[in-house]
């Protein structure tokens, strides 16, 4: 009963709590993102944790969440709309849903990071389109995401170490375009209009991308 | 839709990639929203290319954005401010609107997208409903809800006269206790959200006919106009 747990924040059920969880739960939580150093599986179950305890309407979990969660969401979302006061709306919006939906989280069915990754993208890239995005191709750092020091960054975990190594094997356009269509939120107009390219041939390079990324991800 | 790959793995990447435009994306969010196939699909996606997001710098948020956040969730769910008392009809009126306040609050802000995230959500637990009927006979008076954060709603069904100086009182009474827990006065206009821990299933909800701002002893002390006990429904 959700009544019940809620009274009882620390005496979760067995099945909801992760290895080390109590009071010390959050120590295994390194806040800052080392490269190198493989911390998202426990950041992942402590992440979990939270949105768990978010769901029994425990606000204070919900701070410990945005603490650890904010600056990468914000980073992400300022990304994409180059500007603070949408960043702060999408971040905003997509929390305040993740809060919401938090009751009916189910720990099972993914990552927590992965989820908020994608409800803040969506939010900020919905607020971009209906902005109706201007594409100048002038002020814009052009292919920026594609050094190689950007792309080291996917080396701090497992999956992002498969990932790096599967875009690694891409054709160098369908990796600009997935890598830049996913971290600055373009849409296959901006995306030809960025590369100078026609349409038909940036979505080709996209679902060839896609695919091929896939059949190495998934080998 | 033309222009979209056949493919659903291939639909499912390009929606987390995130480049349709809005049109498609929405055409695409509600397709997933009936094909558990294609959810699964955008989760998996969703998984994949994750880990790009390290590659935008972090940056730190401006402090309002928590005192903004912190003022979205400590108001509860949004509470309806429309008019509940319409003649006709309450009950079934009431009916639909707690059916609105289950899915209300996860969707809202979901559907209002043109790409929307769903695919951590499982169904939402069946939320205990009470109607609360006159001690005598008659209609029910009032509806009760357990609420996804634990809290308690109580609307009224109809407006229920009281004298100016009285007030009605709402008491939990658990299965198996002897004596009931005050809850609080009902607001004027007859709804409100209870705070505090309500024990679920088999609870009963009693209000009570009390003096001004409520039984002061902690035990109802007029006598019990309206009366009902929490269930499941689903």
């Amino acid at each position: 009963m959700l009544v019940s747990l809620r009274a009882h924040c620390w005496n979760s059920p067995d099945w909801m709590r992760v290895p080390g969880a109590g009071k010390g739960l959050f120590d295994l939580v390194d806040t800052k993102r080392h490269p190198g150093v493989p911390d998202r599986a426990a950041e992942d179950a402590a992440l979990s944790a939270l949105l768990v305890q978010c769901g029994q309407g425990d606000r204070a979990a919900f701070r410990r969440l945005y603490d650890l969660e904010s600056k990468r969401l914000y980073g992400l979302a300022l990304r994409i709309t180059r500007q603070p006061a949408l960043a702060a709306d999408a971040v905003h919006d997509a929390l305040l849903q993740a809060w919401q939906g938090a009751a009916r989280f189910d720990p099972a069915r993914g990552s927590v990071a992965a989820w908020l990754t994608g409800l803040v993208r969506y939010r900020a890239i919905d607020v971009m389109r209906k902005r109706a995005r201007e594409v100048t191709g002038v002020d814009l750092p052009d292919e920026a995401d594609e050094t190689p020091g950007a792309l080291d960054r996917l080396l701090a975990g497992a999956a992002g170490r498969a990932l790096h190594r599967c875009l690694d094997g891409l054709e160098q356009r369908q990796r600009q375009v997935i890598v830049m269509a996913f971290v600055e939120g373009l849409s296959h107009a901006d995306l030809a209009v960025r590369l100078e390219s026609p349409l038909g041939t940036v979505k080709s390079w996209i679902r060839r991308g896609l695919q091929a990324l896939k059949v190495c991800l998934d080998s | 839709m033309s222009d979209l790959p056949d493919d659903p793995d291939l639909l499912a990447a390009e929606y987390v990639l995130g480049t349709f435009d809005p049109a498609t994306a929405r055409q695409v969010a509600a397709r997933a929203e009936a094909d558990p196939a294609l959810r699964q699909a955008i989760m998996a996606w969703e998984e994949r290319l994750h880990p790009l997001s390290a590659i935008a710098d972090e940056a730190v948020p401006p402090d309002a954005l928590w005192r903004r956040l912190g003022a979205s969730i400590g108001a509860g769910p949004p509470i309806d401010s429309g008019a509940w008392f319409a003649p006709a009809s309450v009950a079934v009126r009431a009916w639909r609107s707690l059916a609105v306040w289950r899915g209300a609050t996860a969707a809202g802000l979901a559907l209002a997208a043109g790409l929307a995230a769903f695919i951590l959500l499982r169904p939402p637990p069946p939320l205990p409903v009470a109607a609360l009927l006159p001690s005598g006979s008659g209609a029910p008076a009032y509806m009760a809800q357990m609420q996804p954060d634990g809290t308690l709603r109580v609307i009224a069904l109809r407006a229920v006269a009281v004298a100016d100086d009285k007030d009605l009182e709402l008491w939990a009474l658990p299965k198996g206790a002897s004596a009931p827990i005050p809850l609080g006065v009902l607001p004027a206009r007859g709804r409100g959200v209870v705070s505090q821990n309500v024990p679920a299933n088999g609870t009963r909800l009693l209000i009570s006919l009390e003096q001004k701002g409520g039984s002061p002893t902690g035990r109802p002390q007029g006598p019990v106009l309206f009366a009902g006990t929490l269930h499941d429904v689903d």
